[in-house]
C-alpha cells in the first residue's frame, strides 16, 4: 500500500529511531486533496544540486526548495540543505518540506532520478511524491513561446526571469518557481485549475512522445 | 521553517529593494521587515491586481518586474488622463491603503508582472518602523524632489570639486600641448608663430623638449619694439632664460605661488624628464577660484567695451555651474542668471547711448519670452523690443530710425556676448517691434480680437513682456490696459487655453514617456516644449484671466491659482514640477556646454537615473493636472 511499509522497523537498519520516527510522521500526513484549485495549493518546488562521482555520474551534493502556497512565493517557506556527512537527515528534512504536497521540477528524468536514487540509498526505499515536470509542460501550456521541449534557461530567459545563481539549488529553484506561477496563470485560463489536470496533461504528454 | 534558506530568499529580495527608492535609504531594520514579509505574485498581461470592488486594500504592492497601469475608474468623463504607468520599485495604492479605504484606481498588468505582496497591517507598521518610509509616503512628490536635488548637489559638487580646487596639478590643468620653438628660430619667425597661435607666451625648447627660455607678450614691448631688436636675430638673444618651470605633479598653489614670488604670469610645466608639457598662465588659475555673484556684477557694471563683457557672460555660466554645486534649486538659479543677463543687457545699452543721442526720448527697452518671464536658461536666444513715446513735437520716421539704429547695435553686441540673434527676427532693431504705445495696444488688441493660431502664439511670447532699460511707467500702462482687455474676453481666453492644451505631457499609457518619433532625435523628450512649455502656457491663460501682473510661471501660477480657490498646496505641487523640469534643463545644458557642444532641450529618460525619471514622470502628471483645471474652466 503506502511507501511507508517499506521503512517498518528492521527493512532500513542504516536509520536511527528518530529518523524513522520523523517518516512515520511524514506518511501520517493527509494525503493533499489534488482535485483543488492552484490557489488553493501548496505546490513545493524541488531541486537539485549535483557533483561528478568518481566511476562517472552524477553526485546528489544537496537540495533546495521553494514553496507556492496559493498563488504566492514567500521567502520563510524555503527549504536548502547539503548532504554531507547527514544525507539521511538532508533528505528526511526535505520530505518533511513537501509535506506529500505535489512537488515541482525541471527536467524529472535528472532530478527526481537523481533524488530518487538517493532516496534508495539513504532511506532504504523511494517515497512516492506527485512529480510534476515543468520542461513537459510548458510547451503545452506556451506553444507560442517555445513549441517543443526547451532547456531550462530558454524558458527563463522567454519570461525572463534572472536566475540568479545556477549552482545553487535553492536559488534555482527560485528561478523555476516563480516558472510555475507563469505557468499556473495560463494553466488556469486552459482550464487546468487543479493539480490533478497538470498530471494527467503531463502524462498525455509523455504517452505521445513515447516517453 | 529553514533558516538559512529563508535568509537567501530575503536576501534576494533585499538587493533588489536596495536599488529602488525609497527602499534605498530605509533604515536597516526597518527594510528588514519588509523584505521577510515580502510574498511574490504573478500577474499575467491584461490581469487585474488590484480593484475599487475589492474594497479597503489587503496588500501593499511594490512592482518586482514588468508594468502595471492604474486606471482611474468613474468619476471624471476625462479618463484618457487619468491613467499612469507603474515600473519595477514602485508601490501601490499608497493612498487608499493608508487611509483604509478602497482604491479608487483600478491597477491592472500591462505586461507579464511580478509584484511583491505586503499585508496592509505590515504595511501600517513598517511607516511606524521607518521614519523615512513615512515621509515617502506623506510627502511622497516632495520627498522625490529632495532626494533628487541632494543627489544632484553631489554631483556637481564632485566636477566642482574636480574642476576648480587649487590642489589640482598642474598635468590636470594643461589644456592644450604647448606651442614651442628652437633656440635659433629667428625672432621674426618665432613671432608670427605667437600671432598664429594666439598665445600671450611662447616656449623655447631644444631638440629634447626641454624648455630653454621663455618670451611674453610684455616682453615684446620692452626688449623688441622700443629698442629695436633685429628681428632676423635668434630668439635665444631676446628671450628669458632660465625659464620658470615646475613639475606637473605640482599644485595650481605651488604655481600662483611662484607667480606671486617671481612676478612672473606664466609657468611652463614639465615632465619628470623636464620635457615641456604645457604652459599655465595666471588667468588659467583664476579660472579655478570661485567666481562671486558680486564680482561678476562690478565686473558687467564697469565694462568698458564689448570684450569685457564677453569674459562676463563666460563668467555667467561658470557661475551658474557653482551655484548648482552649491545646491540652489532652480527658482533661484534661473533669478541669478535673468539678474546677472539683465545687468549685462543693461551694461551694453549704456555703452551704446554713447554712440547714440537718445537724450529726452522718453521710451523703454522690453524682453519677451522667457526673458521676460525670468525663466532663461543658458542657450536662449534673444527676445526683445522697444515700446516709446512720440512727443506732439516730433517726427515719427527720424525718431523712430534713431531708435532702430540704436538697437541694431545692441542687438549685434547682445550676440557677441552670447545672446544669439534671434531667428525669428523677435529684436529691437525689428521696425514692426519698436513702436509707440498706441501701436503696442493696436497690435495686441488685433490679437485679441481675431485670436487665429498665430496671434495666439504671437501672444505667447509678447503677453510676457518685461522692462529691461527706461522708462517702467510706460510697460505699465500697457500692462493695466492689456489685463482689462484679456480678463473680460472668454472667447480670447478660451482660445489661449485651447492653445496651451495643444501639447499633452508625453507620458506613456505603457511606456513612461513617449518619446520623439523625429528620426534625427531617437529617444528623446524636448523638455522645453512637452515640459516647461505646459506650465508656462497654462500660467499665462491664469494670469491673463485674474489679472496678475508678474510674468514669472510660478508666480502666475501661485496668484492666479489662489484667485481662483486652488489649494495652495496642488500649486505648489505644480511650481515643483516645474522647477524640476527646468533644473533638469539646466543641468542638462551644463553637462552639454561643459563638453563643448551646445545646448539643447533634448533628454534621454533611459539616460536618467531611475529616480530623476521618476520624479520627471511626477513632473508630468502635476503639468497633466493643470492642463485638466484648464480643460474643466473652459469646457475644452
Amino acid at each position: 500500500m503506502n511507501w511507508l511499509s517499506r521503512f517498518l522497523p528492521g527493512s532500513s537498519p542504516g536509520l536511527n529511531p528518530n529518523q524513522q520516527a520523523s517518516l512515520e510522521a511524514i506518511a501520517a500526513l493527509p494525503a493533499p486533496d489534488l482535485g483543488r484549485s492552484h490557489y488553493e495549493t501548496r505546490y513545493v518546488v524541488v531541486n537539485t544540486e549535483t557533483g561528478p562521482m568518481d566511476g562517472g555520474g552524477q553526485r546528489l551534493l544537496a537540495v533546495g526548495a521553494v514553496a507556492i502556497n496559493r498563488g504566492l512565493l514567500h521567502p520563510a517557506d524555503a527549504y536548502h540543505a547539503s548532504l554531507g556527512s547527514a544525507p539521511a537527515d538532508a533528505l528526511i528534512g526535505l520530505l518533511k518540506f513537501i509535506g506529500r504536497a505535489p512537488a515541482i521540477v525541471y527536467n524529472a528524468p535528472f532530478n527526481q532520478g537523481t533524488l530518487e536514487r538517493a532516496f534508495e540509498q539513504n532511506l532504504g526505499s523511494v517515497p512516492e511524491v506527485d512529480w510534476i515536470d515543468l520542461m513537459v509542460l510548458m510547451p503545452s501550456l506556451y506553444p507560442e513561446r517555445i513549441a517543443g521541449q526547451a532547456r531550462m534557461d530558454a524558458w527563463l530567459g522567454a519570461f525572463s526571469i534572472d536566475r540568479i545563481d545556477h549552482r545553487d539549488a535553492l536559488l534555482e529553484a527560485l528561478a523555476v518557481a516563480q516558472l510555475h506561477q507563469v505557468a499556473l496563470a495560463r494553466a488556469s485560463v486552459q482550464g487546468l485549475t487543479t493539480p490533478r489536470d497538470l498530471l494527467e496533461t503531463q502524462s498525455s504528454r509523455k504517452w505521445l512522445r513515447g516517453s | 521553517m529553514d533558516t538559512t534558506a529563508s535568509d537567501t530568499l530575503i536576501r534576494t529580495n533585499l538587493d533588489f529593494l536596495r536599488r529602488h527608492a525609497p527602499f534605498d535609504r530605509m533604515e536597516a531594520e526597518a527594510l528588514r521587515f519588509l523584505g521577510e514579509r515580502l510574498a511574490t505574485a504573478f500577474y499575467p498581461a491584461d490581469s487585474e491586481i488590484l480593484v475599487p470592488e475589492d474594497g479597503p486594500p489587503r496588500y501593499f504592492y511594490i512592482v518586482y518586474r514588468g508594468k502595471v497601469q492604474a486606471r482611474q475608474v468613474g468619476s471624471v468623463a476625462v479618463t484618457e488622463y487619468s491613467t499612469l504607468t507603474l515600473g519595477p520599485g514602485e508601490g501601490f495604492p499608497i493612498g487608499s491603503i493608508s487611509a483604509e479605504r478602497p482604491s479608487t484606481n483600478g491597477y491592472i498588468a500591462v505586461e507579464d508582472s511580478y509584484c511583491f505582496q505586503l499585508p496592509a497591517a505590515d504595511f501600517l507598521q513598517l511607516q511606524e518602523l521607518s521614519p523615512s518610509f513615512q515621509l515617502f509616503c506623506t510627502r511622497y512628490i516632495a520627498s522625490l524632489l529632495n532626494q533628487s536635488r541632494e543627489q544632484l548637489q553631489v554631483q556637481f559638487s564632485q566636477r566642482a570639486a574636480e574642476q576648480q580646487t587649487m590642489t589640482t596639478s598642474l598635468s590636470n590643468l594643461v589644456k592644450k600641448a604647448p606651442i614651442f620653438v628652437a633656440p635659433d628660430m629667428v625672432t621674426r619667425s618665432a613671432l608670427e608663430k605667437m600671432a598664429e597661435f594666439g598665445v600671450g607666451c611662447l616656449a623655447v625648447a631644444g631638440e629634447d623638449e626641454k624648455p630653454v627660455g621663455v618670451l611674453t607678450q610684455s616682453d615684446i614691448l620692452k626688449r623688441i619694439l622700443l629698442p629695436g631688436f633685429d628681428l632676423t636675430r635668434p630668439i635665444a638673444d631676446v628671450m628669458t632664460t632660465p625659464p620658470h618651470t615646475l613639475n606637473g605633479n605640482a599644485s595650481a598653489y605651488d604655481a600662483a605661488l611662484e607667480m606671486a614670488t617671481h612676478g612672473v604670469r606664466h609657468i611652463l610645466v614639465v615632465d619628470t624628464d623636464d620635457k615641456l608639457k604645457g604652459v599655465i598662465s595666471e588667468r588659467d588659475l583664476f579660472a579655478l577660484q570661485r567666481i562671486g555673484l558680486r564680482q561678476i556684477r562690478s565686473g558687467i557694471e564697469s565694462a568698458a567695451d564689448v570684450q569685457a563683457l564677453q569674459r562676463a557672460s563666460r563668467d555667467i555660466r561658470q557661475l551658474a555651474l557653482n551655484l548648482l554645486a552649491q545646491g540652489i534649486g532652480a527658482e533661484q538659479l534661473t533669478q541669478f542668471i535673468s539678474a546677472l543677463n539683465d545687468a549685462l543687457t543693461r551694461r551694453i545699452i549704456e555703452l551704446n547711448l554713447k554712440n547714440h543721442d537718445l537724450y529726452g526720448v522718453e521710451y523703454a527697452w522690453l524682453a519677451f519670452g522667457s526673458e521676460g518671464r525670468h525663466e532663461q536658461t543658458l542657450s536662449t536666444d534673444q527676445d526683445n523690443g522697444i515700446l516709446y513715446v512720440l512727443p506732439e513735437w516730433a517726427d515719427k520716421e527720424p525718431l523712430k530710425l534713431r531708435l532702430l539704429e540704436f538697437a541694431k547695435d545692441v542687438n549685434n553686441d547682445l550676440a557677441a556676448c552670447g545672446f544669439p540673434l534671434c531667428t525669428g527676427n523677435i529684436m529691437a532693431c525689428n521696425p514692426d517691434l519698436c513702436l509707440t504705445i498706441d501701436e503696442w495696444r493696436e497690435k495686441f488688441g488685433t490679437w485679441i480680437r481675431e485670436p487665429h493660431p498665430e496671434a495666439l502664439l504671437n501672444a505667447t511670447i509678447f503677453f510676457d513682456y518685461r522692462v529691461l532699460y527706461g522708462d517702467e511707467k510706460l510697460a505699465h500702462k500697457l500692462r493695466h490696459w492689456l489685463l482689462s482687455m484679456t480678463g473680460g474676453n472668454p472667447a480670447f481666453l478660451k482660445a489661449m487655453a485651447t492653445n496651451a492644451l495643444d501639447v499633452a505631457p508625453p507620458l506613456g499609457k505603457i511606456r513612461d514617456f513617449i518619446t520623439d518619433d523625429d528620426p534625427r532625435h531617437p529617444g528623446t523628450i524636448d523638455l522645453k516644449k512637452y515640459g516647461a512649455r505646459l506650465f508656462v502656457d497654462a500660467a499665462r491663460v491664469l494670469s491673463l484671466r485674474t489679472g496678475v501682473d508678474a510674468t514669472s510661471t510660478v508666480q502666475r501660477l501661485r496668484q492666479g491659482g489662489s484667485r481662483i480657490g486652488m489649494p495652495a498646496e496642488e500649486l505648489s505641487a505644480m511650481a515643483d514640477g516645474f522647477h524640476f523640469i527646468q533644473l533638469l534643463r539646466l543641468r542638462h545644458q551644463h553637462l552639454d556646454t561643459d563638453h563643448g557642444s551646445s545646448g539643447d532641450n533634448r533628454v534621454k529618460p533611459d539616460d536618467l537615473n531611475e529616480l530623476d525619471r521618476r520624479i520627471l514622470k511626477e513632473a508630468f502628471r502635476q503639468a497633466r493636472k493643470i492642463q485638466l483645471r484648464l480643460k474643466l474652466d473652459y469646457q475644452i
